[in-house]
């Protein structure tokens, strides 16, 4: 099989599955739809047949709690994961990851601040803004303690990242305990996240962010595959290295910072999604973001929906859900890639 | 004919050391430079200096006449190319995707790639004879093809001057020979070679040596008048002896460590 093939298997691969997984996630849940008629229900919606195909409880249940549950789920998962490849080839590294390098931890600090001092009830969008410049600080601070001395090893930067992301969870936990109004629940949520009770507010509030951020990252391409190159051969190349560092981070903490605030820590979503594409797609970053979007969005998609699916009146964090599939490929990945030195 | 690259005294300290004091070189179109040198003398930084990736404290290096920071940076990547001793770039990456990001300093981040590109990268993959692994990843690749495929990713840039850095030191001899029968058509085209070759008699592929000792270029001129010159043995410590080859003007040279 040519890479070519292959390559355009993998796209039809995604670009079918997202479909049919997002009309699973609509479906199905604590009440289930009839997925026919959610088609019918959507096509009603877009001026095809009549109205009413589920019902008046069973319309409310679609298009006011799953569907902006659903799309949000997705473009957090498709952010995530345009997040991580990015950084994996600013990093030079397949395992390089927003929740590993901080990231998450930070967006989360940040997001707390911004609630606990009330920024977030003053100012609509102070609240994504604030876990943008989390997200930010943390990834500038990982990036900055790893070169201290030269290039970082893998070890030296995941230890790195490691420290801050558990400083600014240390920050987070205290500054939620500190403050009367919060319980352990929402702990929980900045640290395990979670999409429970998001609603097209969050929606819009995320996809504004993820999108801009997604497309400017897109443009990036060519200048992503050059800085994966080396600092050396892309300075030669005429690339501005620092700036095009710096834009990256600021553009991956546009996209980590709100769709941390909406739906707190997701962690390894960024990770496994390239990390897997890279081996199908290859590392040419035209084809890996595009190809990591749809891969992402699917997995928080279906996590998210094992998520709601496990009780009745239990939801799973979803932030530990994609740890117990993301931490066990990221160990295997590990050591592949400690084996290939 | 004029320079196409040239550095005046250039003077240039990294990590508190001189590493450069008052270097002088110049090549002008299809020239081939074999630059030796001890360890530590300066010879790759004088390369990142004429790369223009090395601000020099002092002195200048002037491409096609203009000092280096008059020209926008693409513009002497598009004259300048920079190869280094080793590839890093992912495992996973095809060949001719390495090779065509030497198009970068002529399209930039957006622009898409061009016939004309695409050609000039069919040539680089042509003239290194690498074209039957242009699809191959480069982890799947010997140090040969993979240095091969480097220097074609220089070549991409369609520069007027190569720098090399070592590019032989990973290479089996029969890879070294194809590597230097490349170089000598790159150069029959009119490029300027410049490369760092730390085999004293490999050095001699080319016809112009020059050495860099204590960040000066201490001798310069045919292999045999650099590497029979005094101040080679005082730079290596060794003393040279040159033995003729046959009836023409061909040498080895028979080193030994100085009492």
């Amino acid at each position: 099989m040519t890479e070519r093939l292959q390559r355009r298997l993998v796209f039809a691969t995604l670009a079918i599955a997202l479909p049919l997984a997002t009309l699973a996630a609509l479906s199905l849940g604590s009440v289930s739809l009839d997925p026919i008629g959610v088609l019918r229900s959507a096509g009603a919606r877009l001026g095809f047949g009549g109205p009413g195909a589920l019902g008046e409880t069973g319309e409310i249940i679609l298009w006011s709690v799953r569907l902006p549950r659903v799309l949000l789920a997705a473009l957090v998962g498709g952010g995530l994961a345009v997040v991580g490849a990015s950084l994996q080839s600013l990093f030079r590294n397949p395992l390089a990851d927003a929740g590993l390098l901080g990231v998450g931890p930070g967006a989360a600090l940040g997001a707390v601040v911004a609630v606990n001092l009330g920024w977030a009830r003053e100012r609509f969008f102070a609240l994504p803004l604030s876990a943008c410049a989390g997200a930010l600080l943390a990834l500038l601070l990982v990036y900055a303690i790893a070169h201290v001395g030269g290039k970082p090893t893998l070890a030296g930067l995941l230890l790195t990242g490691l420290a801050v992301s558990a400083l600014a969870a240390a920050a987070t936990s205290v500054l939620l305990v500190a403050t009367e109004e919060f319980r352990v629940r929402t702990v929980l949520f900045w640290l395990a996240g979670g999409l429970e009770g998001r609603g097209y507010e969050h929606l819009g509030l995320a996809a504004a962010f993820v999108l801009a951020g997604t497309g400017a990252l897109l443009l990036m391409a060519r200048a992503l595959d050059v800085l994966a190159l080396g600092e050396e051969e892309a300075a030669a190349l005429s690339l501005p290295v620092h700036a095009v560092r710096i834009l990256v981070f600021g553009l991956c903490a546009l996209i980590a910072g709100p769709t941390t605030a909406v739906a707190g820590s997701v962690p390894f979503v960024g990770l496994v999604a390239p990390h897997a594409l890279r081996a199908l797609v290859g590392p040419l970053n035209r084809r890996l973001l595009p190809a990591s979007f749809l891969a992402g969005a699917g997995l928080v998609l279906v996590a998210d929906l094992a998520c709601r699916s496990f009780g009745e009146h239990v939801e799973l964090p979803l932030g530990s859900v994609t740890a117990f599939v993301g931490a066990p490929y990221f160990l295997v990945a590990l050591r592949g890639q400690e084996g290939h030195g | 004919m004029s320079a196409v690259i040239e550095a005046k005294g250039l003077w240039l300290e990294r990590g508190g050391r001189a590493v450069l004091r008052g270097t002088d070189i110049a090549l002008r179109p299809g020239d081939a430079l074999a630059l030796v040198g001890p360890n530590a003398a300066g010879k790759s930084t004088l390369l990142r200096a004429l790369a223009g990736l090395l601000t020099p404290a002092r002195g200048e290096v002037l491409l096609d006449g203009r000092p280096l920071p008059a020209w926008p940076r693409a513009a002497v990547a598009r004259r300048v190319a920079l190869v280094a001793a080793e590839d890093t770039a992912a495992e996973r990456l095809a060949v001719e995707d390495r090779v065509a990001l030497g198009r970068y300093p002529h399209r930039g981040p957006l622009a898409p790639f061009t016939e004309d590109d695409r050609a000039v990268v069919a040539r680089a993959l042509r003239l290194t004879e690498i074209e039957h692994l242009q699809r191959r990843p480069l982890g799947t690749l010997s140090a040969g093809e993979r240095q091969l495929a480097l220097l074609a990713r220089g070549l991409a840039q369609d520069p007027a001057v190569l720098l090399l850095d070592e590019p032989a030191s990973h290479l089996d001899v029969r890879h070294q020979l194809h590597l230097f029968r490349v170089l000598d058509e790159v150069r029959a085209r009119g490029v300027a070679v410049l490369a760092v070759i730390h085999d004293l008699q490999r050095a001699s592929w080319a016809p112009r040596m020059a050495l860099l000792h204590e960040g000066r270029i201490a001798a310069e001129g045919s292999p045999a008048d650099v590497l029979e010159s005094e101040a080679t043995g005082r730079a290596f410590g060794v003393s040279v002896r040159g033995v003729p080859v046959g009836d023409g003007p061909e040498r080895l040279w028979r080193f030994e460590e100085r009492a």
